[in-house]
C-alpha cells in the first residue's frame, strides 16, 4: 500500500474518525485506524464498538491496500507537520512509513483483518433529511439526555416517525425535551429507536447547518448516517422508551409569558446563590410579576423581579434552576411561554408561537 | 459535670448461652462459629476452649487443630437476640440512656441514676448480680468516668471481672499500657507513633496535643485527649442506622461471572427487603468485592434519589460489578451490596416517570408479604439462586 496526500487533506478526516476512538482499549486494534486505499480515495474508520465512522478522502494513483494505524500517533504527526506538507504513506511488512520533507516516522501496524469489520445495514428502511433540519432535531433535544442511568434507555436520544413527521425525544427522568420536523420522505412509517448518547454527541458533531440532503439507514440494530465523503454508524439501544406523551402537560391553566433574554439574565443571576447540589430556584408568580427566589445552605439569599405577561392565581413552585435555564437557552424566540397547573405538577416551556420544540420540567419540593 | 459510665460486656456470650442450655457442656471447651468445610469462622469461644489460643474470627479449622475435642456448634442469633433483650431489660431499671455496641456489649450512662441507686460501684454490682440470677450468664463490669476508661475497666480482670476506674488513678493505670490499646491506633497509626519513639500511652502523654496533631492530623487529637484519660463522648441510645448492607463469604472462591451476578442479585435482594423493614431508602450504593489473594475493593454510586426497589439496587449493583471492576478478575472469595446516604435532601426532584418505580415497588411489596408469611423461600425472582 502506498499513497501520496496533503497534511491538509488528511487533517479534517482524520480527527473525525480520530475523535471516536477511546483511550484506553480492551481490544489493542480499537486504538487504531483502519485505512483503506483505493487507486482514487482512501478510506479512514475509526469505531468504538458502538459508533463507527469513516471519512473518504480522494487521492491519485494510490497502490491499494488495508492497514490499520495507532490513532493517535497518525493524527499527532499530521498535525505536527508544517502547513502545506506532503505526506507519503507507505506500508512494507509490519511497518507504516511516513515521508514528508526530511521527517521520516516509521509506525507499528496491525492488520486490517483483526479490525472489527462494519456490519452492512440489511433490511434497512431509509430516508433523506436536510443535514440542517436533523442537526436542529439533535440540537435542540440532546441536553436533555440522561448519562448513565441506570434506566439505560434513558441515556440516548428517542427517533420516532410518525406519519410524515420526524420527532426526537430526550429525557433524564426529572425533564424532557421534544422536537418535531415535517419529514414526508418517511411516508407512512413508524417507528421509534433509541441512539446511544456517545452517537448522538458524535453525529452532532458532524453534522452542520447547510440544507444538503444527507441519507438515514435504520434497521432494528443501527443507524446510519451519510454525509458527504463521512459515514456514520451507531448502534441503537436496546430497550423500551417511557410513554413520553402522558407526562408531557396538556391543559395547564396558569400561563406565563416573558423576555426570554430579561428571564435568562434573571435566572443566572439568582442560580448564583443557588444550593450547588441541588440548585434549587422557587417562582413566585402573581398579576404579570414573576419573583425568583434563591436560598442557599450558608444562609445567602437572592432575588429577582421580573415584569411578565400573567394573569391568573397566585402561584409558588419550586425548579432545578439548571434545567429551567437550559430550556431557555435551547429557545430561539424573544418570548417564551411557561404553562403551569399547580406547584407538584410539571411545567411546560417554549417559544411562543413554537409548536416545534417543547420542554417539560418537573418542580422541586423545596 | 462528671459523669458515671458502665460498660457492660457479657463473657464468651454465644458460648455461655449455649452452654446454660446444655448444661451437660459445662466445663468443656465449646466454640459457637461456622463449619470448618464451609470456611466458618469462630464467633464465640468458651473459656475452656480460650486456654488453647482459640479466638473468635479465627477460622474454626483453625481452631479445631488448636483444641481438637472442641464442641463446634451453629450460631442461633435469632435465640442470642432474645436473650440480649433480656439482658437489656435488666440495665433498663438503672437508666434510660443505654448504647447497645453489640448483643452483648453496651454502655450505660448512669450520672443521672446515682441519688436513686447509690454509688455507681453498686448500680454496677447489682446489674452483674441480676444479671447472673435472672439469666444464669456472667458479664463483666466496667464502671469509669467515660466511655473509654469503661471499656477499658471491664476488660481489666475479665472473665467475671469488676473494675471501678478509680479518677485519682487513671494516670497510673494507662501510662504503662501500649498505644494500641487507644480506640482508633491500628497497626498504621502504631507505626507512626513508633517513628516518633511512642510504644506506651505514658509516652503519648508526655508529647505536647499540637505535635501529636501534627504528625497524625486530627485523630491525633483524639488520641491525645485518650491518653489522657479524656472521652467526652456521649453515650448514645439508638444508634441511627447508616447504612444497610449484606455480604458473603463463599465455601469455595467463584470465578464465574454469571453465578457472581446471581449472588449480587441475591444480596440486593436481602438488602432491599431489610431496608423496607427498617422503613428506610438510601442513595448510595456499595458493592464490595474480595478477591482469593485477599485484596478488597469497594466501588460505590450514587443515584439521583434515595431507594428502597430491588431491582434499582440490583441493577447498580450488577453496573457497579460490570462497568467498575477490570474484568477479568481473580476469583471472587466474598461478596457484598450495601446502601447507605438515608439522609433526606433537604430539596427534593420530582420524577416524570413514576409508573415503572411504582410497578416495582408494588411487586416488592407484594414479595415481602408472601416471604413474611410463607418464609423468604416462598419466592424467588427469575433468574436468582435458588
Amino acid at each position: 500500500m502506498r499513497f501520496t496526500i496533503s497534511r491538509e487533506a488528511l487533517l479534517r478526516p482524520l480527527q473525525v474518525v480520530g475523535g471516536v476512538v477511546e483511550k484506553r482499549q480492551t481490544l489493542p486494534v480499537l486504538s487504531n485506524i483502519l485505512v483503506n486505499a483505493e487507486p482514487d480515495r482512501v478510506t479512514l474508520t475509526g469505531t468504538d464498538l458502538e459508533v463507527e465512522l469513516t471519512a473518504a478522502v480522494p487521492v491519485i494513483g494510490a497502490d491499494t491496500g488495508d492497514i490499520t494505524l495507532p490513532a493517535r500517533k497518525f493524527m499527532d504527526i499530521c498535525k505536527a507537520l508544517p502547513e502545506g506538507a506532503e505526506i507519503d504513506i507507505t506500508v512494507d511488512g509490519e511497518k507504516a512509513r511516513f515521508r514528508s520533507g526530511k521527517s521520516r516516522f516509521t509506525l507499528a501496524t496491525l492488520p486490517a483483518a483483526e479490525f472489527p469489520a462494519t456490519e452492512a445495514i440489511a433490511g434497512a428502511f431509509e430516508f433523506e433529511i436536510p443535514q440542517g433540519e436533523l442537526r436542529h432535531l439533535i440540537e435542540k433535544t440532546q441536553f436533555c439526555m440522561a448519562n448513565q442511568d441506570v434506566r439505560y434507555y434513558l441515556n440516548g436520544l428517542l427517533l420516532e416517525f410518525n406519519a410524515g413527521s420526524l420527532r426526537t425525544v430526550a429525557t433524564d427522568g426529572h425533564r424532557l425535551a421534544l422536537s418535531d420536523r415535517i419529514a414526508e420522505q418517511t411516508g407512512t412509517e413508524q417507528r421509534q429507536v433509541i441512539i446511544p448518547r456517545k452517537g448522538v454527541m458524535e453525529l452532532f458533531r458532524l453534522l452542520v447547518d447547510s440544507k444538503e440532503l444527507c441519507r438515514v439507514q435504520l434497521n432494528t440494530n443501527h443507524i446510519k448516517v451519510e454525509l458527504p465523503n463521512i459515514g456514520f454508524t451507531s448502534k441503537l439501544v436496546d430497550g423500551r422508551f417511557p410513554d413520553y406523551e402522558r407526562v408531557v402537560p396538556k391543559g395547564g391553566d396558569k400561563i406565563v409569558t416573558a423576555d426570554r433574554e430579561s428571564l435568562r439574565q434573571a435566572l443566572v443571576r439568582a442560580a448564583i446563590l443557588s444550593n450547588e447540589k441541588y440548585r434549587g430556584i422557587r417562582l413566585e408568580l402573581s398579576n404579570d410579576q414573576l419573583r425568583a427566589v434563591v436560598n442557599n445552605p450558608e444562609q445567602e439569599e437572592a432575588e429577582e423581579e421580573l415584569d411578565v405577561d400573567y394573569q391568573g392565581e397566585e402561584l409558588e413552585i419550586g425548579f432545578n434552576v439548571a434545567y429551567l435555564l437550559e430550556a431557555i437557552n435551547a429557545i430561539d424566540e424573544e418570548q417564551v411561554e411557561i404553562t403551569l397547573s399547580d406547584a407538584n405538577s410539571s411545567c411546560l416551556v417554549r417559544g411562543l408561537g413554537n409548536e416545534g420544540s417543547r420542554y417539560v420540567v418537573m418542580p422541586m419540593r423545596l | 459535670m462528671s459523669r458515671v459510665i458502665l460498660h457492660v460486656d457479657m463473657d464468651a456470650f454465644f458460648a455461655s448461652v449455649e452452654v446454660r442450655e446444655r448444661p451437660e457442656l459445662r466445663g468443656r471447651p465449646v466454640i459457637v462459629g461456622g463449619t470448618p468445610e464451609g470456611r466458618g469462622v469462630v464467633a464465640a469461644a468458651s473459656y475452656e476452649a480460650r486456654r488453647f489460643g482459640v479466638h473468635s474470627a479465627m477460622p474454626t479449622a483453625t481452631a479445631l487443630r488448636l483444641c481438637p475435642k472442641a464442641v463446634v456448634l451453629p450460631p442461633r442469633h435469632g435465640f442470642y437476640s432474645q436473650v440480649s433483650r433480656g439482658i437489656h431489660a435488666v440495665f433498663e431499671r438503672y437508666t434510660p440512656l443505654v448504647e447497645p455496641l453489640s448483643l452483648d456489649e453496651a454502655f450505660l450512662d448512669v450520672t443521672g441514676s446515682l441519688r436513686l441507686f447509690g454509688s455507681a460501684a453498686a448500680i454496677g454490682r447489682r446489674i452483674k448480680g441480676e444479671i447472673l440470677e435472672e439469666l444464669d450468664l456472667v458479664a463483666s463490669v466496667g464502671v469509669a468516668p467515660n466511655k473509654f476508661l469503661a471499656k477499658l475497666a471491664s476488660d481489666m480482670n475479665k472473665p467475671d471481672g469488676f473494675f471501678h476506674f478509680d479518677p485519682n488513678r487513671i494516670a497510673e493505670i494507662l501510662d504503662p499500657m501500649p498505644v494500641t490499646r487507644l480506640w482508633g491506633v491500628g497497626p498504621a497509626t502504631a507505626r507512626q507513633l513508633e517513628r516518633l519513639g511512642i510504644r506506651t500511652v505514658g509516652q503519648l502523654r508526655h508529647y505536647s496535643q499540637r505535635l501529636i496533631a501534627r504528625h497524625l492530623g486530627r485523630g491525633g487529637e483524639h488520641l491525645w485527649e485518650l491518653a489522657h484519660g479524656i472521652d467526652e463522648r456521649p453515650v448514645i441510645c439508638e444508634q441511627e442506622t447508616k447504612s444497610v448492607s449484606n455480604e458473603t463469604t463463599f465455601a469455595r472462591d467463584i470465578h464465574d461471572p454469571n453465578s457472581l451476578r446471581i449472588w449480587l442479585s441475591e444480596l440486593a435482594e436481602q438488602v432491599a427487603w431489610r431496608l423496607r423493614r427498617q422503613e428506610l431508602a438510601g442513595r448510595t450504593v456499595t458493592l464490595k468485592v474480595r478477591f482469593r489473594d485477599f485484596t478488597t475493593v469497594t466501588r460505590s454510586l450514587s443515584l439521583p434519589e434515595v431507594t428502597d426497589v430491588t431491582s434499582e439496587i440490583r441493577d447498580t449493583a450488577l453496573r457497579l460489578y460490570e462497568e467498575r471492576l477490570d474484568h477479568p478478575h481473580l476469583p471472587v472469595r466474598l461478596l457484598g451490596v450495601g446502601v447507605s446516604g438515608f439522609d433526606a435532601p433537604s430539596a427534593c426532584q420530582q420524577s416524570l416517570f413514576n409508573e415503572t418505580r411504582a410497578r416495582s415497588s408494588r411487586v416488592d411489596s407484594i414479595v415481602d408479604q408472601i416471604r413474611s408469611r410463607f418464609g423468604s423461600d416462598a419466592m424467588h425472582r427469575g433468574g436468582s439462586r435458588r
